[in-house]
């Protein structure tokens, strides 16, 4: 086997082995940490061969249902390498921080196949076999959240469970589409991303069809007005699939709309860049005030996230190598502090059982280690300079100011808003008076610093010296702005 | 062996042992194990004979002359065939805990069910309108009986009593669309039918059009598509499990067997005319029946009226088959192979976990079988995800070759319909995973014993993954792939 079929199958197989042989919990726990591990050092080792001027890699191509041309096709650029090193590292470090808390076998298979799950999402380069993991990534998550989810979680997991899956259904309608259209103009069928990106539609087939894989793209991410679903799931959900959904799945949504919409609908995404940039910055500035007047710390951080994400749909549309290499480093970045975030507001209900900030206050006197660290990954977010999420932003202003002076203009403006409700947490949570709930609060223990520690580090190393990490999504965006210059000039 | 001698042996075989069982029932040696076993062995060995030539294209008439054509085996009949004596031959294999623990399984049920799947046998083989009203009668009266086997529940009698009525009344259509196409075809012989179908205007085969269409309603009446399909609740509902399973999965798949052939061979030439009807058909069956499972409480009833929507789906294909392009008629009969293998192994699961109680199973009875019996509980997802057609099982490739086709033959906007229908089915399907998963055990834990028929229920669970996923590249078994030739020499075997 394969670097890439390893990354995929490896944690698939070990989830399913679990499942059928019972055994003690504490086996499942070291297996699992055994098998992110090996994930963790076969990602490093694809990052360090990985050759940032080639456009795709590692490439393995095998027939699947062969009637249809369906193929077992992955393959790894400098865009999804990101999200794979990404689900690399979080997964071992969830393990870490969290293996005193969850003694249930559900747990941890769930997550080895979730670990799976958005490994071929991300890698897949056939639009079947990405649909496949697409949808079966979601079973983990339905589960996780209705085994050891809080609330009302059956009510809760139901629905999100339903409500990507319509999204997810429309765009399967889509793909089809497409490839009845492929094989009406090149006589066979063919799911491939490259094969399917040459044929010609009519620009209303072409929005449709857009229109198609975009709801389900925005559903997962959530672009406004799709975004229903998600404060409550984030609340109900428990922190090792919060984490997932918010370092890893919404970022799945956002990579999509670079892999797939703008291979094949370049044009038509380019018409409709207009609208998304502007659905983006109101989003950013609708979740971002919303996410002011929330009491419920997930529910705080889940808008605050979806802002972020909002601001990384904008980096896309923008279409120029700042945005998009922005935008990708901004995925990563969130990620890393978005996970470090979720984990410690997990720590925190696991010591005070509280989700509210009001019940919250003074945390800074009595846990001084826990303070510094919220404190940071809160600024992070923010895009405080040093730290990875700053450099992302220049990025991406930069790349705004390009397309236009106004959107540049506004876009400088608005990222500011996630200052407001960080420094509202992070007075409330961390500053005042220690109170009845958080007098006695514990500050970290060693194996929660050995989770944060790395996560805290790569932050800092991704701010300060940002060449070596962006020189490997650069040749990747420089292609696509290529290509997407390229019809133009022949007309 | 030659095809023509296994096309006599299967429903001779099947024929042969029914009437000795049927003697030797009255016999004071014969108990209930032995009238089992016997039925159980016929179905293998004439599922064994019947598989060995579905490997080749192949098509002969049976004894034309005694036969006068009426019956011809070909790989369409043989495959159906096949799935017939496999479905009947699972049935049984996991009803066994049903079987036993109830009274009312007498010898003349095991006659009974032999009998359906004769009647079945020739339907699928036969090319000529009387042979095929013959015989799916006798697979009908068979399982009218099969439902009311269960004299002692009201239920049982009332939906005996219901399905008898209507499916004769609906059946005397059949007699007088064939009434009709013989008054004006001078034949009722199915290639005799095309032949004069094609070589005269249509303008002037008004009586064969509407003696189609009379044909059409029997044919929607027994796949109970609406409006035709009133019976279905009641009737699934009255049955015993194993029974509903088998008419869920089985006799369901003959009558899709017949409407196919006959479809393919004369109605295509009308499709201008019937497209319509059919496509408005499959609308109203797939809203009827997401409306009907949405509101039940118990799981059976769920089950049965979702078969309502399968159906639904199944019409989308039938309204995509053009004469230029028949991937419709493929899709058919391989969302049918799919459909066939999770609801058996849905309503087995039922039937292993009842234990023969004549209770229904309502949604709250699962709660919290997953911590108790996590290979059962897992069983039944993976049916209930197949039957939503979530990828990864046999059920998600089933519509997409479904989906693929409709798209195809220019009926998108169907297909959509057919997809946001499968998003309601989420719901449903996916209420089942809630309760079995997430909610609080309130049952004491039950050893259900039983292990066969557990394996078989485990079986067909990895039979409907393999569906999903599988390919003969990684392991030399057979995979999507080999059951896409099987569905596409079996549809061309039909031309030959």
């Amino acid at each position: 086997m394969s670097t890439l079929s390893i990354l995929i199958f490896l944690p698939i197989a070990t989830a399913l082995f679990l499942f059928f042989i019972r055994i003690n919990i504490q086996i499942v726990k070291v297996l699992y940490m055994v098998v992110t591990s090996i994930i963790l050092y076969v990602a490093l080792k694809l990052y360090i061969d990985f050759d940032p001027n080639a456009p795709m890699q590692f490439v393995e191509y095998k027939v699947w249902i062969r009637e249809y041309g369906i193929n077992y096709f992955v393959g790894v650029d400098g865009v999804s390498l990101g999200i794979v090193m990404m689900n690399a590292i979080l997964m071992p470090l969830i393990a870490i921080a969290l293996y005193k808390q969850r003694d249930k076998h559900g747990y941890w298979i769930h997550l080895l196949f979730v670990q799976g799950g958005i490994m071929g999402a991300v890698l897949s380069l056939d639009l079947m076999l990405f649909y496949l993991f697409w949808e079966i990534m979601l079973l983990p998550i339905f589960f996780m959240i209705g085994l050891f989810g809080y609330g009302r979680k059956n009510f809760i997991t139901m629905k999100f469970n339903m409500y990507t899956i319509l999204g997810s259904l429309v765009m399967l309608i889509a793909i089809l589409y497409i490839a009845v259209q492929y094989k009406e103009q090149f006589g066979v069928y063919s799911f491939s991303l490259f094969e399917l990106k040459n044929i010609t539609l009519s620009s209303t087939q072409s929005i449709l069809v857009f229109s198609g894989f975009m709801l389900a793209f925005a559903i997962k991410i959530p672009i406004f007005p799709f975004h229903t679903w998600l404060t409550e799931t984030y609340r109900s959900a428990p922190t090792g699939a919060v984490i997932v959904m918010s370092a890893l799945m919404a970022k799945l949504g956002t990579y999509a709309i670079w892999r797939f919409l703008f291979t094949l609908f370049s044009d038509t995404s380019h018409e409709v860049a207009p609208y998304f940039i502007a659905l983006g910055l109101f989003g950013l500035i609708f979740f971002g005030i919303s996410a002011m007047y929330q009491t419920h710390l997930k529910k705080m951080f889940a808008l605050s996230s979806a802002s972020h994400l909002s601001l990384i749909v904008v980096g896309f549309f923008i279409y120029d190598v700042y945005g998009l290499v922005g935008s990708s480093y901004l995925m990563v970045a969130h990620a890393l502090s978005s996970a470090a975030l979720f984990l410690m507001v997990g720590m925190l209900f696991e010591r005070t059982k509280t989700h509210y900030i009001d019940s919250l206050g003074g945390i800074a006197k009595v846990a001084p280690r826990f303070a510094l660290f919220f404190a940071f990954f809160a600024l992070s977010i923010v895009g405080v300079p040093l730290t990875a999420g700053f450099v992302a932003e220049v990025l991406i202003i930069l790349g705004a100011f390009n397309y236009n002076i106004y959107i540049g203009f506004i876009t400088a403006t608005t990222i500011l808003i996630a200052m407001l409700f960080m420094f509202k947490v992070i007075s409330k949570v961390l500053f005042g008076e220690p109170n009845e709930v958080t007098k006695d609060f514990q500050d970290l223990r060693m194996h929660e610093l050995f989770a944060l520690v790395p996560l805290a580090l790569l932050v800092l190393a991704m701010g300060i010296f940002p060449n070596y990490f962006i020189k490997n999504i650069e040749p990747t965006a420089q292609f696509y702005i290529l290509e997407k210059e390229a019809p133009k000039n022949d007309k | 062996m030659t095809n023509e001698l296994i096309a006599l042996l299967v429903p001779g075989l099947l024929l042969f042992s029914a009437i000795f069982i049927l003697l030797y029932g009255l016999s004071t040696s014969y108990t209930k194990e032995k009238g089992y076993y016997m039925t159980l062995v016929t179905l293998l060995v004439t599922f064994i004979l019947a598989v060995s030539t579905i490997s080749e294209k192949h098509s002969i008439e049976v004894l034309p002359d005694i036969f006068n054509s009426m019956l011809v085996y070909d790989t369409f009949s043989a495959t159906f065939i096949s799935l017939f004596l496999f479905g009947g031959f699972l049935t049984l294999a996991i009803a066994k805990s049903f079987i036993d623990k109830t009274s009312y399984f007498t010898h003349e049920s095991f006659v009974l069910l032999l009998f359906s799947l004769f009647g079945m046998v020739i339907l699928s083989m036969a090319n000529e309108l009387v042979t095929a009203f013959v015989a799916l009668e006798i697979a009908s009266m068979s399982v009218y009986v099969l439902v009311g086997l269960n004299r002692h529940s009201l239920k049982a009698s009332e939906a005996f009593f219901k399905y008898l009525l209507l499916g004769s009344f609906a059946a005397s259509f059949y007699l007088l669309g064939m009434m009709l196409i013989y008054a004006q075809a001078k034949t009722t012989n199915l290639d005799g039918i095309a032949e004069y179908i094609l070589h005269t205007e249509l303008h002037s085969q008004l009586l064969i059009v509407a003696g189609s269409m009379l044909i059409m309603i029997t044919i929607m009446f027994k796949i109970a598509s609406v409006p035709f399909g009133a019976w279905v609740i009641d009737v699934y509902e009255g049955a015993s499990l194993p029974i509903t399973a088998y008419m869920a999965g089985v006799f369901k798949i003959a009558v899709f067997a017949f409407a196919l052939r006959i479809f393919l061979s004369d109605y295509i030439s009308f499709e201008a005319i019937y497209d319509p009807l059919i496509i408005g058909g499959a609308v109203v069956t797939m809203i009827g029946g997401s409306l009907l499972a949405v509101i039940q409480n118990s799981v059976k009833k769920m089950l049965a009226a979702s078969s309502v929507v399968h159906s639904g789906y199944l019409l989308i294909a039938l309204a995509s088959i053009e004469v230029s392009n028949q991937n419709a008629a493929n899709a058919i009969i391989f969302y049918l192979f799919a459909y066939f293998i999770s609801a058996l192994g849905a309503f087995g699961v039922l039937s292993y976990i009842s234990k023969g109680g004549d209770v229904l199973i309502t949604f709250s009875d699962l709660d919290g079988l997953a911590k108790d019996k996590p290979l059962i509980a897992a069983s039944l997802t993976i049916f209930m995800l197949s039957l939503a057609g979530f990828p990864s099982t046999i059920g998600f490739i089933g519509k997409f070759y479904i989906f693929t086709s409709a798209i195809e033959a220019g009926n998108t906007l169907l297909a959509l319909f057919g997809a946001l229908t499968a998003f309601v089915s989420i719901y449903y399907y996916f209420k089942v995973v809630v309760h079995l998963y997430f909610k609080e055990s309130v049952h004491l834990s039950v050893d259900y014993g039983y292990k066969v028929s557990l394996a078989f229920i485990v079986i067909s669970a990895f039979i409907v993954l393999w569906g999903g996923v599988g390919t003969s590249l990684l392991f030399d078994i057979p995979g999507i792939n080999e059951l896409n030739k099987l569905t596409e020499h079996s549809i061309e075997s039909l031309g030959l």
